[in-house]
C-alpha cells in the first residue's frame, strides 16, 4: 500500500534518467531480474523501489556490463520486459509498462448477479458502482444486474437509500448474489418536536420538516423564505422585492384574525417575539428573521396540527415553526467555506409599460374634450378645461422606472467549523452578506457569528451554550405604503416630465411641473438606515439523575437593539428646508427560564417516555423616539445639533407568560403509538380571572404494515389521528383588558390625560380545536412515498380589533368576536429513481385548504376596509366590491338615474343589486377571495456523476389579487397621471370598441371605484429556483489539499407564468389575512443569478 | 457525587421564579380611569383641550374652504370635480372628521362625568363651563356639516340614531347658555383658553346661522364694545404675535399637535417647505383682494411662480395656532345681522384693513359686500362653504347639486350603525 503511494509520487515527479554515469560492471546469465537489480543497486548506490510480486512477472535477464552507466545497466535489465523504470534523483522506480504496450489486451470482465433484500425479494434500482471509478449500473426490475468492468479484480459497491451500503470484491467474471440489509439508522429520520426529538416513524402528528443543503438552499435572507413551496399546508408569500422585507407565512389557512396570522417561531428553543424590524414607518415592514444566518440552519420543522403544536399552548393556533441551528458532531472535524456572488434585477418590467407622450396626450385630451362636451362648457366658461400639451416638444420621454432601478449585486461569505469528541462538541460559524437592492441606494448588509458548544463534565452533567450574534444594516427606500413610494412615484409620472431642471435643480413634485414626488429627489436626499444588533441564545445544563431520567435547565435570551434613523436633509421634500432627523431606538428583551424533566423507559415491548416542564417568559419592549429639525448642513446628522426638538418620548411595555407543560408517549411493539400533551399558560395580557388557558392534545398511530395480516409486500403504512386545542394571544396589546387614561395629551405645555381605551375585561383566549387524520406510506423501500393529511380546525373566541361606530368615541375595540373553520387536504408525494448513473429524486406537494367564518358577533356582515368583508359563511379575505358588468356601449342602455349622475356611453356598468339607481355600499358583493384553491411546490434533484441539478417550482391557483395600483395608472384622464400603454390603447372610443376598458373622461371618479375591474386572477407557476452544481473529482481536490470542492450556478425566480397583469401576483401590501392580496404597485420579487463555491478543508 | 447531583437539581428547582405573581403588569404611560381624583382636574382639562384640538384632524379646519371654492388641487383641473370628489361617503376626510368630532366629544363627556362627583369649587365650575363650550363647538361643526346628528350628552356604546337638525341647534344654544356662567373670566392675552367671551362669540355665530339676527348682532356688539378687544394687524394675528383681536384660538403647539396646516399650503420649493396639497384658486389669487388690501400679503403669496395660502407660515418645521374666533368675525356678524344698519361696522373693518368705505345701494348688494368681505377676512379659516349654504348661495355660486349642501355621512359609520340614515341622494 505504502509502495503504491510512493509509485504515484514518483510518477508525479518523473524526470529523465539521462546524465547519470556511475561505473557498473556485471556479468549474469539467465538470472531473475530481482537479483540483477539488487546487484545494480549495490554498485550504483541508488535506491530501488519495486513490488516483489511484479518482478516475478519479469523474464530472466542476461547482462554483460563493463564500466557501464546506470542507464545502460537498466536498459539491459529491462529490455523486452513487461516492465519499465524511472529514475528520480537517487531512486529508481520500477513499474509496469503502459497497457498499450502490453503484448495482450485484457478483455473486459462481466460481473452479473442479483440484489435481494432481507426477505430474498429482488430489489430494483440499486446503484452498483465499481469502486474508485465511474463505472456503474442499476439493478433491473427483478433485482438482476450486469456490469462490464475493465479489469479482472476489483470491488463493487451496492447502494440504495435506506439500506446499508455493501462492498463486494470480485476476481474475474462472477455471478454475485447480494443481500442488502435495511439501514435502521438511516431510516430513522429524527424530527424535532416541541421540547425534544422524535423518530419520524414514531410521529403521530402532522409535522413537516425541511433540511437545507447545498442542493436546495436558495440565497435568501431569512429562514422563513427557505420553506416556501417545500411543505404541504404551509403558504409563504413575500411582501416585496426589497431586501429584508417581511414575509407572510400561513400554516393551514387562516388561524386567527388578529395581527398578520403569523406562526410562532421557536429558534433554538426560544419562542421569539413577532415584530417589525423597522421602527419608522417607511411604507413597508421589515422581517426580523432576516437577521439570522440561513447557512446555520440544520432543520426547520413546522408543527401543523394541534397534537404537535399544543405543547406551545397559547401561541400555537397559527402553527409553530421550530428552527434548529447546527451543532458539532462527534468524530469529524470540518472546515467549510461557502461563497456566492451574483446579480438581481426587476423581472417583468414590460408589464408596466406606460404610454409615451403622444399616446398619453391623445387620451388626456380626449378625456378633456369628452368632459367639455358632456357638460356643455365652452371656451371662456369658468369650468371649461383647456387641452394639455407637451411642455417639452421634441424631447425624448423619461423612463422614470429605469431611473430609479439598477442591476444589483450580492455576495455572501460563510465560514463554518464543526467538530467534536465524546465529551465536547462545537460548531462555530461566521457570515458576511452584502446585498444591494434593485432600487438605487437600497442595500442590506449582515454580519453573523455563532457558537454552539457543549461539554460533558461528568457522565451525568453536560453544560453548554448555543449563541447567535448578528448585526444587520439595512439602507431602506420608501415602500409601497409610503407617501413617497418609489414604485408609485416613478411609474405613474407623466411621460414627458423630467427629474432635473436645465440648471440641475430638481423638479419638485406636487406642482404643475411634476405631479408626484420626484423619486430621484426622494432617494438622493434621504438616508434611511436600520441597524439591528441581536443576541439570540441559550445556556443550559443537563443533569442525568438516574437511568432514563434527565433534568434540563436553561436560560434563554433574545435581545434585539434597533437603531432606526431617517434623515431628510435640507433639500429633501420632507426636510422642512432645514433638515429633519427622526431617531428611533428600541430594545426588545425576551427572557426565558425553562426547566424540563424527561424520562424514558422500556418495559418489555412497551416503550414509554414522559416530559414535564415549566417556563417563564418575560418580554419587555422599551423605545425612544426623537424628532428634530434644523441642521447646520447635511453633514450634521445627530440630534444634539438640531435647532429644535419637535418630538421626544420614551415608551415601555411589558408582558409575561407563565407556563406548565407535559407530554407522555407510549409505543407498543413499535406498532401502536399514543401521545398525550398538555399545556397551561397564564398571560399577563388578560384580566386575572381569565388569565389561564389550558391546551390538551391526544394523538395515536398504527403501523398497520407491521401487522402479520398486512397483505401487501414492500409497503410501509402508518395511520395516525390527532385532536387537540391551541390558543392565540398575538395581536392584542399588552394591556388590552385594562381601561386606561393615557398621559401625554398636553396643552399649552401642561400635562393632560384622556381615556385611550375602554378596556375589555371579558377578553379571553382565542382557542382552536383541531382534528387531523393522516397516513404515511412508502412503497418499494422508499422508492415512492406518500404523506396525506386531512384536517379540520375550528377557531373560537376570535380576537379581533372590531370596528365600532365612531359615536362610541372609539373606532375599534379589541373583542372576542366569533369563530371560524379551516379544513383541507394536504398531500406530499416523493420518489427516488435511478437510471444508470443518473439518479432523480422528486417531491411534489399540494394543499387544498378552505376557510369559512362560522359565527360573528351579532351575525351581521362587517364591511372592512374599502374592498373586504367579514361575513358568516364566507371566507376571511373575501373581496367585497362593486361588480363590473361591462361598459355601456350606448347612452340608450343607461338607466335614467345613472344618466342623471353623468354616466355616459363608455362608462363602466356596475351591478346595481337593489336597483335603487345608486351605486353605494349596498351594492358591494362578494366577488372573490385572496385565498388560493390550492398551492404547493415541486422539487426535482438530479445527480449524474459529479453533476447535480435541482429544479424547484412553486405554484398557487385561485387566489385573486386586487391590483389597486391600476387605479392610479388606469385613470384614463380622470386625472393627469401617466397611463398604462395597454389600457390607453384598449380604451372605449365608440360602441363595440371595448367591454372592459372605459372611455377617457376628465373629472369623474365613476370608472375607478373599487370594483371587479381591478380584481384579477393571481394564479401562477414560478420557476422558483434552478441550481446546477459540479463537484470536482477528489483526484483533483486532494492535490489542492481540499477534501471537497463544489462549484455551482443558481438562478432564482427565472420564469413566472401567470395571467396577472402586474409584475408579481405573490406580493402584498398588507399581511393581515383579511386584507391579503392587494398590489398597490409593489416592487416585485427579484430575479437572481448567482455563482458560488462550496469548499471543505 | 450523587449528593452533588441532587443538590444541583434542587437548587435549580428553588431558582424557579414564583411565576404567577409575575403576571401583573401595568402600563407605564396611563392610569385607570377609576383612579382619577380632584387633583387630576387640571390634567383632565388640558387633556380635553388636546383632544378637541387634535381629534378632528388637519383638513377639518379648512374643509369649508376646500369645498367652498377657495382652494384647489395644485396640479390644476376643474373646480367642481375637485369639490365633488370630497363629497363622497367613502372619502377618507369625511370619515376622519366624523370620527374625530365624536372622539373629541367622548373625551368632553368623560370629563363632565369624571368631575361630576367632585366637590363644587371654582376650578370645577370653570372646567364645567369649558366642557360645555367644547360640546357646543363640536356640535356646531357637526350640524353645519351633516345636519341632524346623534346627540350624546353621555357616552354610550349603543347604536344611536340621528336627532333632527333643529334639536341639534337647540342643544348647541343650551350648551352655550350652560357654559356662560361657569366659563372662566377674560384675562388679558389668555386667548388660547376658553373664557366667557369665547362662549359669547360662538353664540353670536350660532344665532346668525339660525337667522336670529337681532340676538346675533347684540352678542357681537357686546364683544366689539367691551373694550377688551381691538382689530389688530394680520402680521400679529397670523404670525403668532401678541394681539388684541383673537378671542379664542387653539395654541396648537408643535409638541402637542399634528395639525400642521401650513404643510398643506406651501411647496417644497418654498423656504418653509410643505407638501403643497392645496392652492388658492385663480379667482382668489386674481380677483379677491384689492391692491391696497393690507390683508393680502399675509393671506396669499406667490413663491417661485406657485400660488400659496400664507396664513400659516411654519411650514413643515412646526405648527401654527388655529383661530376659532376673533373680533373681525364679530364685526362681520354684526354687519350682516343688522342689515344695512350695520354698514358702519363693515366700513370700520374695511378701514382697518386699508380699504375705502362702501355705500351699497340695496340690502342685496350690501349682503353681497358683507359676504365678499368675509371671504377676504376669513380666507382659509374654515368659513366659506357654510356661509354659502346658510345664505342659500351654494348651488348658484359653486354649481353643486342641491343635495351637496350637506356632507354625506361616512360610509363606514352607516355600515357599522344601521340606525343612521344617509343624507339624501348620497
Amino acid at each position: 500500500m505504502k509502495l503504491t503511494m510512493i509509485f504515484m509520487l514518483a510518477a508525479l515527479l518523473q524526470v529523465s534518467a539521462a546524465g547519470y554515469s556511475q561505473q557498473i560492471n556485471l556479468s549474469y546469465t539467465n538470472v531473475p531480474l530481482e537479483k540483477a537489480l539488487n546487484e545494480v543497486k549495490k554498485q550504483s548506490g541508488y535506491n530501488f523501489l519495486y513490488n516483489v510480486q511484479m518482478l516475478k512477472e519479469a523474464k530472466p535477464v542476461n547482462l554483460r556490463l563493463k564500466n557501464a552507466s546506470l542507464i545502460e545497466a537498466l536498459e539491459q535489465c529491462f529490455e523486452g520486459q513487461p516492465l519499465t523504470y524511472t529514475v528520480n534523483q537517487k531512486t529508481v522506480v520500477v513499474k509496469r509498462k503502459p497497457v498499450a504496450e502490453a503484448t495482450v489486451a485484457v478483455p473486459p470482465t462481466t460481473i452479473k448477479g442479483k440484489v435481494v433484500d432481507a426477505k430474498g425479494e429482488g430489489m430494483p434500482g440499486v446503484t452498483i458502482n465499481l469502486k474508485g471509478t465511474t463505472v456503474a449500473t442499476a439493478s433491473a426490475g427483478d433485482g438482476s444486474f450486469s456490469l462490464q468492468v475493465p479489469e479482472g479484480t476489483g470491488t463493487l459497491v451496492f447502494t440504495f437509500i435506506g439500506f446499508q451500503t455493501k462492498e463486494v470484491a470480485f476476481n474475474g467474471p462472477s455471478d454475485l448474489n447480494i443481500q442488502l440489509q435495511e439501514d435502521n439508522q438511516a431510516l430513522k429520520e429524527v424530527v424535532v418536536v416541541g421540547y425534544g426529538q422524535q423518530e419520524r416513524e414514531d410521529v403521530t402528528s402532522a409535522i413537516s420538516s425541511f433540511k437545507p443543503d447545498e442542493q436546495n438552499s436558495r440565497p435568501v435572507l431569512g429562514p422563513d423564505q427557505l420553506i416556501q413551496g417545500r411543505m404541504p399546508g404551509v403558504n409563504v408569500s413575500s411582501g416585496s422585492g426589497s431586501p429584508g422585507s417581511s414575509t407572510r407565512v400561513s400554516i393551514r389557512g387562516i388561524g386567527s384574525l388578529s395581527a398578520s396570522n403569523e406562526p410562532l417561531y421557536v429558534i433554538d428553543g426560544i419562542p421569539v417575539v413577532p415584530h417589525n424590524a423597522a421602527l419608522f414607518n417607511l411604507g413597508e415592514n421589515m422581517n426580523p428573521l432576516s437577521q439570522l444566518n440561513p447557512n446555520d440552519i440544520e432543520s426547520i420543522e413546522v408543527l401543523k396540527d394541534a397534537a404537535s403544536s399544543a405543547i406551545y399552548g397559547s401561541r400555537a393556533t397559527n402553527g409553530v415553526i421550530i428552527i434548529t441551528t447546527k451543532s458539532g458532531k462527534q468524530g469529524k472535524s470540518n472546515l467549510n467555506f461557502d461563497y456566492y456572488t451574483g446579480i438581481q434585477d426587476v423581472p417583468n418590467r414590460h408589464k408596466m409599460k406606460m404610454a409615451g407622450s403622444d399616446l398619453y396626450l391623445e387620451v388626456i385630451n380626449e378625456g378633456i374634450d369628452n368632459y367639455n362636451q358632456q357638460f356643455g362648457y365652452k371656451l371662456g366658461d369658468a369650468n371649461y378645461m383647456l387641452r394639455k400639451e407637451n411642455p417639452y416638444p421634441g424631447m425624448p420621454d423619461t423612463d422614470w422606472f429605469d431611473l430609479v432601478t439598477r442591476t444589483a449585486r450580492t455576495s455572501s461569505y460563510n465560514l463554518s467549523f464543526s467538530g467534536g469528541t465524546e465529551k465536547t462538541k462545537v460548531f462555530v460559524s461566521g457570515n458576511y452578506l452584502d446585498q444591494e437592492g434593485t432600487i438605487i441606494s437600497s442595500e442590506f448588509k449582515k454580519y453573523t457569528g455563532k457558537v454552539n458548544l457543549s461539554h460533558k463534565l461528568f457522565n451525568w452533567l453536560e453544560v453548554g451554550t448555543n449563541s447567535n450574534l448578528s448585526y444587520t444594516h439595512n439602507s431602506r427606500v420608501p415602500g409601497s405604503n409610503s407617501g413617497a413610494t418609489v414604485m408609485a412615484r416613478s411609474i405613474p409620472q407623466r411621460p414627458f416630465d423630467r427629474p432635473y431642471k436645465p440648471n440641475g435643480e430638481y423638479y419638485v413634485g406636487g406642482t404643475e411641473d411634476l405631479l408626484y414626488h420626484n423619486p430621484l429627489h426622494i432617494l438622493n436626499e434621504e438616508d434611511a438606515d436600520i441597524e439591528n444588533y441581536r443576541y439570540l441564545g441559550t445556556f443550559f445544563a443537563n443533569l442525568n439523575l438516574a437511568k432514563g431520567l434527565d433534568f434540563k435547565t436553561s436560560l434563554g435570551l433574545d435581545q434585539i437593539y434597533t437603531v432606526d434613523k431617517v434623515y431628510y436633509n435640507e433639500d429633501h421634500p420632507y426636510g422642512t428646508g432645514v433638515g429633519r432627523l427622526i431617531d428611533s431606538r428600541r430594545m426588545i428583551s425576551n427572557l426565558l427560564v425553562e426547566n424540563t424533566l424527561s424520562y424514558n423507559k422500556q418495559f418489555g415491548e412497551l416503550s414509554f417516555s414522559a416530559l414535564a416542564g415549566q417556563s417563564y417568559q418575560k418580554t419587555s419592549n422599551s423605545g425612544i423616539n426623537i424628532d428634530g429639525r434644523g441642521f447646520p448642513s447635511t453633514s450634521f446628522d445627530v440630534l444634539s445639533v438640531a435647532a429644535e426638538i419637535t418630538e421626544a418620548g420614551t415608551s415601555l411595555t411589558e408582558s409575561a407568560l407563565a407556563s406548565y407543560f407535559g407530554r407522555t408517549s407510549f409505543s407498543y411493539k413499535d406498532k401502536y403509538l399514543l401521545s398525550l400533551t398538555f399545556r397551561a399558560d397564564g398571560s399577563s395580557k388578560f384580566a386575572p380571572e381569565n388569565r389561564f388557558g389550558y391546551f390538551p392534545s391526544v394523538s395515536a398511530g398504527w403501523h398497520i404494515s407491521r401487522e402479520e395480516f398486512f397483505p401487501v409486500e414492500l409497503m410501509d403504512l402508518k395511520l395516525r389521528a390527532s385532536y387537540g386545542s391551541t390558543g392565540n394571544q398575538d395581536g392584542i396589546s399588552s394591556y388590552a383588558y385594562q381601561a386606561q387614561m393615557s398621559g401625554g395629551r398636553n396643552y399649552g405645555y401642561q400635562s393632560g390625560i384622556g381615556v385611550s381605551t375602554n378596556g375589555n375585561r371579558d377578553l379571553t383566549w382565542e382557542s382552536a380545536d383541531q382534528f387531523d387524520v393522516g397516513v404515511d406510506m412508502g412503497f418499494q423501500r422508499g422508492k415512492y412515498t406518500l404523506t396525506a393529511d386531512y384536517f379540520v380546525k375550528n377557531t373560537n373566541n376570535l380576537l379581533y380589533s372590531r370596528p365600532t361606530q365612531a359615536t362610541s368615541g372609539f373606532t375599534s375595540i379589541t373583542s372576542n368576536i366569533g369563530s371560524m373553520r379551516n379544513w383541507g387536504w394536504e398531500f406530499m408525494v416523493g420518489t427516488n429513481q435511478a437510471f444508470g448513473e443518473l439518479t432523480w429524486s422528486s417531491d411534489f406537494n399540494i394543499s387544498f385548504i378552505k376557510n369559512k367564518l362560522t359565527s360573528l358577533l351579532g351575525d351581521e356582515a362587517l364591511l372592512i376596509g374599502a374592498n373586504r368583508t367579514l361575513k358568516v359563511g364566507e371566507e376571511v379575505g373575501s373581496f367585497c366590491l362593486y361588480k363590473m358588468l361591462g361598459i355601456y356601449q350606448t347612452n340608450e342602455e343607461i338607466p335614467e338615474a345613472f344618466f342623471k349622475q353623468g354616466i355616459r356611453a363608455g362608462d363602466v356598468k356596475y351591478d346595481d343589486i337593489n336597483n335603487d339607481g345608486l351605486i353605494n355600499a349596498d351594492d358591494r358583493q362578494i366577488v372573490g377571495t385572496s385565498n388560493p384553491n390550492f398551492f404547493g411546490g415541486w422539487n426535482n434533484t438530479f445527480q449524474y456523476k459529479n453533476f447535480d441539478l435541482s429544479v424547484f417550482l412553486n405554484y398557487s391557483q385561485g387566489a385573486d389579487v386586487y391590483f389597486s395600483g391600476r387605479i392610479t395608472v388606469e385613470r384614463l384622464a380622470n386625472n393627469f397621471f401617466g397611463i398604462r400603454e395597454e389600457v390607453a390603447k384598449e380604451r372605449w372610443t365608440g360602441p363595440g370598441t371595448s367591454n372592459t376598458t372605459p372611455r377617457a373622461i376628465y373629472g369623474t371618479g365613476w370608472n375607478t371605484q373599487n370594483s371587479t375591474r381591478f380584481l384579477e386572477d393571481g394564479s401562477f407557476l414560478r420557476l422558483r429556483s434552478v441550481i446546477l452544481g459540479y463537484t470536482l473529482p477528489t483526484s483533483f481536490t486532494s492535490k489542492i489539499k481540499l477534501s471537497r470542492v463544489r462549484v455551482y450556478a443558481q438562478a432564482d425566480n427565472l420564469f413566472l407564468w401567470t395571467n396577472y397583469s402586474g409584475m408579481d401576483p405573490e406580493v402584498t401590501s398588507n399581511f393581515d389575512p383579511q386584507f391579503m392580496g392587494e398590489d398597490n404597485l409593489i416592487l416585485p420579487q427579484l430575479r437572481t443569478v448567482n455563482v458560488g463555491v462550496n469548499l471543505r478543508f | 457525587m450523587l449528593r452533588l447531583r441532587y443538590t444541583l437539581f434542587f437548587a435549580s428547582l428553588l431558582a424557579l421564579p414564583a411565576c404567577n405573581d409575575q403576571l401583573d403588569f401595568y402600563p407605564h404611560s396611563s392610569v385607570s380611569p377609576n383612579n382619577t381624583s380632584e387633583k387630576d382636574m387640571d390634567a383632565l382639562l388640558y387633556g380635553m383641550y388636546n383632544s378637541v384640538q387634535n381629534s378632528p384632524g388637519r383638513e377639518s379646519y379648512i374643509f369649508y374652504d376646500l369645498i367652498g371654492g377657495e382652494l384647489m388641487n395644485p396640479s390644476g383641473g376643474n373646480q367642481l370635480a375637485f369639490i365633488n370628489n370630497f363629497l363622497r361617503p367613502e372619502y377618507s376626510l369625511i370619515g376622519n372628521a366624523w370620527d374625530g368630532y365624536y372622539r373629541a366629544l367622548y373625551q368632553v363627556n368623560n370629563v363632565l362625568a369624571s368631575i361630576a362627583p367632585f366637590s363644587d369649587t371654582q376650578k370645577k365650575r370653570e372646567i364645567n363651563g369649558t366642557a360645555h363650550f367644547f360640546r357646543a363647538y363640536l356640535y356646531y361643526n357637526l350640524v353645519t356639516r351633516w345636519g341632524g346628528v346623534p346627540l350624546l350628552e353621555q357616552n354610550t356604546n349603543e347604536k344611536v340614531s340621528r336627532n333632527s337638525e333643529e334639536e341639534v341647534w337647540n342643544f348647541i344654544e343650551r350648551e352655550l347658555e350652560a357654559a356662560l356662567p361657569d366659563a372662566p373670566d377674560y384675562v388679558v392675552n389668555r386667548y388660547y383658553y376658553v373664557n366667557k367671551d369665547a362662549v359669547q362669540a360662538l353664540m353670536a355665530r350660532v344665532k346668525l346661522a339660525r337667522g336670529k339676527t337681532q340676538e346675533a348682532a347684540a352678542l357681537a356688539e357686546g364683544l366689539i364694545t367691551s373694550g377688551r378687544y381691538k382689530l389688530d394687524v394680520f402680521e400679529k394675528i397670523f404670525r403668532k404675535q401678541q394681539n388684541t383681536e383673537v378671542i379664542f384660538a387653539f395654541e396648537n403647539l408643535t409638541e402637542e399637535s399634528s395639525i400642521t396646516l401650513s404643510t398643506l399650503f406651501y411647496t417644497y420649493s418654498h423656504t418653509v417647505k410643505g407638501s403643497y396639497v392645496y392652492k388658492p384658486t385663480d379667482d382668489v389669487m386674481q380677483n379677491l383682494f384689492e391692491a391696497n388690501d393690507k390683508r393680502k400679503p399675509i393671506s396669499i403669496d406667490v413663491v417661485q411662480g406657485l400660488n400659496v395660502i400664507n396664513k400659516y407660515p411654519s411650514g413643515q418645521s412646526g405648527t401654527d395656532p388655529f383661530i376659532v374666533t376673533r373680533l373681525a368675525e364679530m364685526y362681520l356678524i354684526s354687519a350682516e345681522a343688522q342689515g344695512m344698519a350695520g354698514l358702519n361696522r363693515l366700513n370700520e373693518l374695511r378701514q382697518a384693513r386699508g380699504l375705502a368705505a362702501l355705500s351699497p345701494s340695496s340690502e342685496e348688494s350690501y349682503l353681497d359686500a358683507v359676504l365678499l368681505e368675509r371671504r377676504r377676512e376669513l380666507l382659509a379659516e374654515g368659513f366659506r362653504w357654510y356661509d354659502l349654504v346658510r345664505t342659500g348661495k351654494a348651488v348658484s355660486t359653486l354649481g353643486i347639486e342641491p343635495h351637496r349642501q350637506k356632507l354625506p355621512l361616512p360610509e363606514s359609520e352607516i355600515i357599522l350603525n344601521d340606525q343612521l340614515e344617509q343624507n339624501p341622494n348620497y
